[in-house]
């Protein structure tokens, strides 16, 4: 696939070479002739893009051929959701829709806390299909929006590459990012969530930024609002963006690099961009009201101090002057921009950050106070192995186009070395941060491969061409000694080129072969059909979650409550179409503390808070027969951690044998008797998992359980599904009054 | 009778006057205790903090009769534990340290400055106190009461007490004496005239930083710097330099079964040692750098035979580097990563 990109190159190439020599043949003929390698090399490009195009929506198809046409993980499934609703009720509807079947009994107000840009992007297509006569199913959709959009990104940086760089290295580009890893891992098909769009949009806003930045005009700086505009509708990522284009204009300005044409685009984009974003109800006033913000308006200031600076250095002639005079402006207009930051925030006015956003600037700060954002897996910060996992040889790539970028810096590519280095910083402090930073990973390591390809194919052009002028021609007097040198090396160095060349290559076709088989092993799995490998090598599948939803749909009253931890919440309303106390929408930390309180609270307790949610249902999802690792039983310690933050009356050690998380005999008592470990071993003691294996062996943690006589008292098995994974219990309601 | 009620009375007298004398001993013992103490917290190097050996323990808890005048809350330490960072022993000592100086600080000269002494009792020179206080588990702080006598009956400071630090471990302490430590007083990052020097610097250097500026000739102005620094940025970042600082992972361990061996790398894609990311991190810089070098560098070298033996050299050099990323992630995530040669080639 690296391979096509370079026909384009040399063909274009061709066209400079070759054209002198044909103008003294006759004009028509070299005419017709310019015209059509013109067109060839046109259609090439063409070619490779639509062909790029295509590559990147089949190579996320693997999980609808492996399992089926469906929605992957949790929040896809709220998205999901809401798009069925949209489509079904219309937008006024869905704006004011207050949901009652989550967060019972508190509800939930749905178009004001969500980022509507998937649910309307998908909609839309929906709509134009069926306009279209193709009467498709609104999942297939949404199943397919994220290879759609990826395909799309593919596009995007073809045409950022050609901005930044040259025409090769967009092309380049986008063959490197239509299949990188860091990005297929989040938009292969049916994982229908806000970054499969949110990526595009945010790769858009940059490019049309850049753009707007090289020409100075109106129009790029407000497609670039309006990109902007997208951006925040569909993903809180668009926080990345408000603050890295400031930094790039204060690094331009302290650099010297000001010009009118940095004033435009800043000035339309951050304008425009802030009064749309106002729009959306979930952002509402925060462009103006909280600090993460802040930094944008105040770099909006400062341009206007230096457009005015330009104006009075033009009125004066006095330099003298000028220079007292832009001492006294430059410090007031700093005092009077801190003094009313120090006013907003005293006042009230501008929030703080949020947690999330100080968590990434100081990265120790979640794991000590936010535990709800610590306890999610792709919070997680990236060891050395994952970087190598999504990028292959981008990471050796990467430094190389750094040094390029440096070489011939330009407004856009110091533009995009920003971009790199602070997007591959958020990447090493949370895994899911890579997406962020495989676009500008992805543009920089193209710059290199191109840059790279095009230096040793001019080598062998060049001295092809010397050897034909010093053969025909003679040497020249001035020039003949280097003539001679370079005839000299020419063999070797030719050589050593075609060896490079290929070299490079051979590189880009491992990658290939790299990126295919990641996203085929570790990428399309659904994670709601889990699979594994039998004895015998052959596949097996576990289908008990959609199982346990449908049970629930089936069998239980409609405005039955059901108690889960917060994970299922989107999969049981999506799914099982009944009403959930917690889901992954974490709005309420005390709610999901309730919750956690009563899965480590002993049965009698958690019957008192089941009773004041109405709980009739509770379900557990528990991997002690199949192995599977992420239960409940291994979350259990976030939801003691979660619960023991909002009531102190949980406290982690008493869970813990000298620190240890143990369910084995040495198991501490509170443990044994807590209603998570209850409800995940009941009658589990009865079951033989493994040969050779005592009954009651625990696959997942690979121990026998530390009690096997479970006795329940005010709950009823009610379900289990054909491989335990998960499991329902419903809520007695009181015995009678004595 | 006379004689009679006499003795009488000198033998209610002496009935009254014993226990009084007894107790004068006492309190003049209890006063030599306490003036001890004292001068035992006054001498200590470190937020007076008195370091208690097998004898000392005797002398001011098992051997002086209840109800004691004082009361000693002791933190038990390691000096082998020092180094598993899971424990956190340095970091609670200098906590524990902390509420220590801020007691003695508010309550000096008043009558409470001498109710309660901080103490340590380390693992080495004493172990026979951990037998007496039935120490197992570290970290152990104890607070033993005017009343304990069974000395493994002391209270305990359990976990959550440790969580918030020296705030918690200061309601620790208030909850079971009654006295006021007050709020902790950390040592500021700078100390007083540091930040006057430091501000005193910039101001004197703006003026001379504006112009600087101004006409575009400072560092920053250095396109070499940024590159600089756009290398660094990266290297911490694929280096996983996060990662450990988040995880407080230390740079290397020491083999469980042999103490004399180091154990630089781990095995498993979710964990990594500070060396391991640190050197994955520089063989990642050294390809990508050589490869600028070669084509951007090596062209304008004039000697014909240096540039061959350069270029020769870098890709033997990146050859290794890569081989050897390769084998570690091969071995780490026991993934079978693609290579970037041929699969015979394999070791």
């Amino acid at each position: 696939m690296g391979g096509k990109s370079e026909p384009a190159k040399s063909e274009s190439m061709a066209t400079t070479t070759t054209s002198p020599d044909l103008i003294n043949s006759s004009f028509f003929s070299f005419k017709s002739l310019k015209l059509k390698t013109k067109q060839q090399e046109l259609l090439l490009r063409i070619s490779i893009l639509g062909l790029v195009y295509i590559l990147a929506f089949i190579a996320r198809l693997f999980s609808v051929l492996r399992y089926e046409s469906m929605i992957h993980e949790f929040d896809p499934y709220f998205n999901y959701r809401t798009t069925l609703f949209l489509t079904e009720k219309g937008f006024y509807e869905f704006w004011n829709w207050f949901d009652s079947e989550s967060w019972y009994p508190l509800g939930r107000i749905i178009g004001g806390t969500l980022y509507p840009g998937l649910m309307v992007t998908a909609a839309l297509i929906y709509w134009a299909l069926r306009f279209l006569r193709f009467f498709v199913h609104i999942r297939e959709v949404c199943v397919l929006t994220a290879p759609f959009f990826a395909s799309n990104t593919t596009l995007v940086a073809y045409f950022f590459g050609k901005e930044i760089w040259d025409t090769g290295a967009g092309l380049v580009a986008a063959v490197l990012i239509a299949i990188c890893p860091g990005y297929i891992s989040r938009s292969v098909a049916g994982s229908y969530d806000n970054e499969a769009v949110a990526i595009f949009a945010l790769l858009l806003t940059f490019y049309l930024f850049v753009k707007a930045v090289n020409t100075g005009s109106l129009a790029w700086a407000l497609a670039s609002a309006f990109g902007y505009f997208y951006m925040v509708s569909a993903w809180g990522g668009y926080v990345f963006i408000i603050n890295l284009v400031p930094l790039y204009v204060l690094v331009l300005l302290i650099t010297g690099r000001y010009s009118m044409r940095l004033y435009i685009a800043y000035n339309c984009m951050y304008i425009l961009g802030m009064l749309l974003a106002m729009q959306i109800r979930f952002v509402g006033f925060q462009h103006v009201q909280s600090g993460e913000h802040m930094g944008a308006m105040g770099v909006f200031l400062l341009m206007q101090v230096f457009y005015f600076l330009d104006w009075v250095k033009y009125q004066l002639n006095d330099t003298k002057l000028f220079q007292t005079f832009l001492r006294i402006t430059v410090t007031s207009a700093i005092m009077v921009g801190g003094i009313a930051l120090g006013l907003g925030t005293a006042s009230g006015y501008i929030s703080p950050w949020t947690g999330r956003f100080y968590s990434l600037l100081d990265p120790t700060y979640a794991k000590d106070h936010i535990p709800i954002i610590a306890s999610v897996s792709e919070h997680q910060p990236t060891a050395w192995s994952s970087f190598m996992f999504d990028y292959h040889i981008l990471l050796f790539l990467f430094p190389a186009g750094l040094y390029f970028c440096f070489k011939r810096l330009s407004d856009a590519t110091i533009f995009i070395v920003m971009y790199g280095l602070t997007s591959l910083y958020f990447a090493g402090v949370m895994v899911r941060l890579i997406l962020v930073a495989t676009p500008a990973v992805c543009l920089i390591s193209a710059i290199a491969v191109s840059a790279t390809v095009k230096n040793l194919t001019s080598l062998l052009r060049t001295k092809q061409k010397v050897s034909q002028t010093g053969s025909t021609k003679g040497a020249g007097s001035s020039k003949a000694s280097s003539k001679v040198t370079l005839d000299q090396s020419q063999p070797f160095q030719k050589n050593g080129a075609i060896a490079l060349l290929v070299g490079v290559f051979y590189l880009l076709s491992r990658y290939a072969i790299h990126c295919t088989w990641v996203t085929s092993e570790a990428y399309s799995s659904p994670s709601i059909v889990l699979a594994a490998r039998g004895a015998h090598g052959n596949r097996i599948l576990f289908d008990d979650y959609r199982e346990a939803y449908y049970w629930l749909r089936q069998n239980t009253p409609t405005d039955a409550k059901i108690m889960s931890w917060w994970d299922y919440g989107y999969q049981i309303t999506a799914m099982g179409n009944r009403t959930v106390i917690v889901d992954n929408n974490t709005w309420n930390n005390t709610h999901i503390a309730t919750v956690g309180r009563a899965m480590s609270s002993n049965e009698d307790e958690a019957y008192e808070i089941m009773r004041s949610l109405d709980v009739n249902y509770v379900l557990v999802v528990f991997g002690g027969v199949t192995g599977y690792s992420s239960d409940d039983i291994n979350k259990f310690l976030w939801m003691v951690r979660i619960g023991g933050g909002v009531y102190p009356v949980i406290k982690e050690p008493e869970y813990l044998v000298n620190g240890e998380f143990r369910v084995d005999k040495g198991a501490s008592p509170k443990m044994l008797n807590c209603l998570m470990y209850k409800l995940c071993y009941y009658r589990f003691g009865e079951l033989t998992t493994e040969y050779g294996k005592p009954p009651g062996y625990d696959r997942a943690r690979g121990v026998e359980i530390g009690n096997k006589d479970i006795k329940l008292e005010h709950l009823e098995e009610a379900y289990t599904t054909s491989n335990w994974i998960v499991r329902i219990y419903r809520v007695k309601p009181p015995t009678n009054r004595l | 009778m006379v004689v009679q009620t006499n003795l009488s009375h000198r033998i209610i007298v002496l009935f009254f006057l014993l226990p009084l004398l007894s107790a004068l001993a006492d309190s003049a013992s209890d006063s030599d205790l306490i003036n001890e103490l004292v001068s035992l917290r006054s001498s200590s190097p470190d937020s007076g903090v008195i370091h208690l050996y097998d004898d000392d323990v005797s002398k001011f808890l098992t051997s002086v009769p209840t109800p004691r005048p004082y009361s000693l809350i002791i933190f038990f330490d390691s000096v082998d534990l020092h180094s598993n960072s899971q424990l956190r022993l340095q970091k609670l000592r200098r906590e524990f340290g902390l509420v220590s100086s801020t007691f003695i600080s508010n309550n000096n000269g008043s009558n409470n400055g001498t109710k309660l002494f901080f103490c340590e009792i380390e693992s080495t020179h004493s172990e026979a106190s951990f037998h007496l206080f039935d120490v197992e588990t570290l970290p152990h702080i104890s607070f033993v009461s005017p009343t304990t006598e069974n000395l493994t009956e002391s209270d305990q400071m359990d976990g959550g007490d440790f969580a918030g630090l020296a705030e918690s471990m200061t309601e620790f302490v208030e909850r079971l004496t009654k006295l006021t430590v007050g709020p902790i007083q950390r040592p500021p990052l700078l100390t007083k005239t540091q930040i006057g020097i430091i501000v005193a610097l910039i101001i004197i250097s703006a003026p001379v930083l504006v112009k600087k500026i101004l006409k575009g000739e400072t560092l920053l102005h250095d396109r070499r710097i940024w590159l600089t620094g756009a290398v660094l940025v990266y290297f911490f970042s694929v280096s996983g330099t996060m990662f450990n600082i988040i995880r407080e992972m230390p740079l290397y361990v020491k083999d469980y079964e042999d103490e004399s061996k180091f154990v630089f790398f781990m095995e498993g894609s979710e964990m990594q040692l500070g060396v391991e990311g640190y050197t994955v991190g520089f063989l990642y810089t050294v390809v990508g750098l050589l490869l600028a070098f070669v084509t951007h560098m090596l062209v304008r070298v004039k000697n014909l035979n240096e540039q061959r033996m350069t270029m020769l050299l870098s890709l033997v050099i990146s050859f290794w580097a890569v081989r050897q990323v390769v084998y570690l992630d091969n071995w780490k995530t026991e993934y079978e990563i693609y290579p970037y040669w041929p699969s015979s080639w394999r070791r």
